[in-house]
């Protein structure tokens, strides 16, 4: 197979399963695109919206568009790790012999759906990390892989903060990206309405296979990506830290920590999917721009003086961006700007 | 060049040598102006020199402007361009989404995957139908805006008489003459006025000194006692005109700033914030952009009260601030009273940093926990539960950061009769009432919000709310007659 065709065969899965998805999900192209590019980066995605903007639906419908095995866990303040891993449980054989037997947890799935995953203890949340960055978690001494590809989607009320616990930092660096969803328009309110209150429920095509997505995540490695755009990456990260020397002033005066270098590996392997499902063959700067808000939002901790404020954190890392942008051209000579 | 089994970007590179021509001629433009320019300063010396050189002056200063110019030109033209900032203008010029400047660099990379031969592919096809045309912009240096001075300088020069030359005396600094004595100017008034000193306020600090004395561009006059407009004067919005139309349409920020200060509690943004937060935002409402004699003293003082309330319920330092900041209020020293709340504001800040959770470190319902933890053990609490939870945790679920719309749990009280009670004596006046006290281990417990804190803002919302018709007129005296009674307290 051509290159050619390995990327038109990738924009085409990427296409179809949004579609899929979309048959469901009234707008939110963006997020739903989004997802997805996490989903082929390799990675886990954090969804935050108020209830009732079809955020569970959304997840629920992408893992009918694929042919994996699908979990779904409510977190509550109750549920223990061992609900989430598994835990081993005496059983009697033929013979009449008892043994512990691993009874294996909902994490193992390709799909896990980590729904309100701010009400659980950090104890429990903390239950997912290995599983999220190692993918396998180790029970009784003993290491078990998960299956692959495993890609955890997980949701959470930024309202109704009563009986929540936010997510420690080490566990939120580790989701790819942060959505935003947002409340539908008029329009698409319209056709919420008509599409869930019809008699017919939708139904969605699966339209991949495990294997599938695999490969198309070892195509998206394959992209290359100019030293300029990559720098302009590692600039944008190295700016959301108050201390480095070229900070711009907002940095300074409102973030505590800036963010990770997992942060700039999320959006330069985000950015080389959307190049891909849009049919390049390399990363652009509009890529990188596209991405930063939601791979650098939840890795970016304000300080007193910014929360104090209010600081909106997405406009901040597009201030940031902006303004690591204009360091560089007003660095070139005027010929070259 | 890209070795044999790579991809050939002969396309790319014709671009890029393009691109890089076009490059080389704004330059030598450039460049040949300024040496235009200053070949035409270097002729106008030449031609002031026109006593010593002759007419050689005349030939040297037209040979110096084209001189520059072909000097400048030179130079631009030989100035190094990276073919990489070409491409990558090519791309932004032509809307390529990098792929010029991937493709020559991925092309020549030994590491190169396989998609790189796809990519030169398509980046050679795009640039194929890309209509070619001078994409670099023209940028004329500053000095050709000055050009016609020394231009014209020459011409002057040029047909008028020779400048005669300096002959080189040095100045007479011999002492002055019997004729010239020097006149006393001491005795003038405005030199005496001058040697006035000005009196000194003691207590008065040079920032606010220097504050007084410097007025800012568009301030106008001087603010008066009750002159409402003072609060702009030393603001940024001192140097905006009023649009009439947008005040009257969505509010101008001068109403916002005038709201800011006493604004009602918003409960979205307020509550969920910590109360050391709140406290700094009233103090940046409070205090933004006003000089000391401009902010209401009862706001400083309730803000004060609300700080030293925060003190005594989470162990803060900053009380002798606080107390200081009250005694200069007391004087009428605002200046004073501000230093003071500005110092605890930094001790309460540095407080709430320390408290909050870092990367790496201890958790902040942990740490919080702790402190909350050594804290009863100070006071000397007693009790299994009370030693394994703070404040109102273990009994309510996911109690810890969570910002709480109701603020803070209260400490829960055991179903005992003693541990609560309210007494209370009947209060003479013109509203009769009662006047009451929690007792018990209730009475010990700190109120939740300040009670001289809200409720200037409660008597706004009444007002608001009986001039809005939002409440049946039956009741409007009866709900004054209230707060009227509250005043009476």
């Amino acid at each position: 197979m051509t290159q050619e065709a390995r990327v038109q065969e990738f924009v085409s899965a990427f296409n179809a399963l949004r579609a899929e998805v979309e048959k469901v999900i009234v707008g939110q192209r963006e997020i739903v695109t989004h997802v997805l590019i996490g989903m082929f980066a390799g990675g886990h995605v954090l969804l935050e919206g108020v209830p009732g903007l079809g955020k569970t639906l959304l997840i629920k419908t992408l893992a009918e568009g694929l042919e994996f095995s699908f979990s779904r866990i409510q977190f509550t303040p109750d549920l223990m790790p061992a609900d989430i891993i598994g835990t081993n449980i005496i059983v009697e054989d033929a013979a009449g012999r008892k043994h512990f037997q691993f009874q294996q947890g909902p994490i193992f799935a390709h799909i896990l759906l980590a729904d309100e995953i701010n009400r659980a203890t950090p104890k429990t949340q903390s239950a997912l990390l290995e599983g999220m960055q190692e993918g396998c978690v180790t029970v009784g001494g003993a290491s078990r892989p998960l299956p692959s590809p495993f890609f955890v989607l997980a949701t959470q009320n930024p309202i109704e903060m009563e009986g929540t616990y936010p997510l420690p930092e080490a566990q939120l660096d580790r989701f790819i990206f942060k959505l935003r969803v947002r409340y539908p328009a008029l329009e698409e309110l319209n056709a919420i309405i008509d599409r869930t209150t019809h008699a017919r429920p939708v139904s969605v095509n699966r339209v991949m296979t495990g294997p599938t997505v695999l490969a198309h995540r070892e195509l998206v490695r394959e992209v290359p990506i100019a030293s300029h755009v990559r720098d302009l990456a590692s600039a944008v990260v190295m700016a959301t830290h108050p201390e480095w020397e070229h900070a711009p002033d907002a940095t300074r005066r409102f973030v505590r920590y800036g963010a990770s270098p997992r942060g700039a590996q999320a959006l330069v392997l985000g950015a080389k999917v959307r190049a891909l499902a849009d049919g390049r063959y390399n990363v652009s700067v509009e890529d990188l721009k596209a991405l930063a808000a939601p791979a650098l939002r939840h890795r970016i901790i304000l300080n007193f003086e910014g929360e104090a404020e209010a600081v909106d954190v997405d406009a901040l890392v597009g201030d940031i961006v902006e303004g690591v942008e204009r360091q560089i051209a007003q660095d070139k000579e005027p010929f070259l700007r | 060049m890209p070795d044999g089994s790579g991809p050939h970007p002969e396309a790319l590179e014709g671009l890029v040598r393009r691109i890089t021509a076009q490059v080389r001629w704004r330059r030598a433009e450039h460049y040949a102006l300024r040496g235009a320019f200053y070949g035409a300063v270097a002729g106008v010396v030449a031609l002031v020199l026109k006593v010593a050189f002759g007419a050689w002056a005349l030939v040297a200063a037209g040979a110096l402007v084209p001189l520059g110019l072909a000097a400048g030109a030179v130079w631009g033209l030989a100035k190094r361009v990276s073919p990489t900032e070409a491409a990558r203008l090519a791309d932004r010029a032509f809307g390529l989404q990098d792929r010029v400047a991937t493709a020559l660099e991925w092309s020549n990379r030994p590491d190169r995957t396989p998609l790189v031969a796809a990519l030169v592919a398509d980046a050679t096809a795009r640039v194929g139908a890309v209509e070619p045309r001078q994409i670099v912009p023209r940028v004329l240096p500053r000095e050709v805006w000055w050009l016609p001075v020394p231009a014209l300088a020459a011409l002057v020069l040029a047909l008028g008489p020779p400048v005669p030359l300096l002959t080189g005396r040095f100045p007479d600094l011999s002492p002055l003459s019997e004729s010239e004595e020097p006149t006393d100017r001491s005795g003038g008034e405005l030199v005496q006025q001058d040697r006035r000193s000005l009196p000194k306020d003691a207590l008065r600090k040079p920032a606010f000194d220097e504050r007084d004395f410097v007025q800012r561009a568009g301030t106008g006059g001087a603010a008066t006692a009750g002159d409402l407009s003072a609060i702009f004067k030393d603001t940024s919005l001192a140097t905006q005109r009023p649009d009439f139309n947008s005040f009257l349409k969505k509010g101008d920020e001068r109403l916002r700033l005038l709201e800011q200060v006493d604004r009602l509690p918003d409960l979205q943004s307020d509550f969920t914030a910590s109360q050391y937060k709140m406290v700094f935002r009233k103090s940046k409402a409070l205090t933004g952009g006003l000089r000391p004699d401009q902010i209401s003293p009862k706001k400083l003082r309730e803000l004060l009260e609300e700080m030293e309330r925060l003190g005594r319920k989470g162990g803060g330092s900053w009380g002798s601030d606080v107390a200081e900041g009250m005694e200069a209020l007391e004087y009428g020293q605002q200046d004073r009273a501000l230093e003071a709340m500005e110092k605890a504001l930094n001790k309460l800040r540095a407080m709430e940093e320390a408290q909050r959770s870092g990367k790496g470190l201890r958790g902040g319902r942990e740490s919080e926990r702790g402190a909350r933890g050594e804290r009863n053990r100070g006071r000397g609490a007693s009790g299994a539960d009370e030693q394994d939870f703070g404040e109102g945790e273990g009994l309510l679920p996911g109690k810890g950061k969570s910002p709480s719309a109701k603020g803070d749990a209260s400490q829960r009280l055991r179903a005992n009769a003693y541990d609560v009670g309210v007494e209370g004596e009947a209060r003479r006046g013109r509203k009769e009432g009662y006047d009451t006290n929690m007792t018990g281990q209730g009475g010990k417990m700190p109120s939740r919000l300040l009670y001289m804190g809200v409720i200037g803002q409660y008597r706004k919302a009444m007002e608001d709310a009986l001039a809005r018709e939002q409440v049946p007129r039956d009741y409007h005296e009866q709900i004054k007659d209230y707060f009227q009674a509250l005043d009476e307290r």
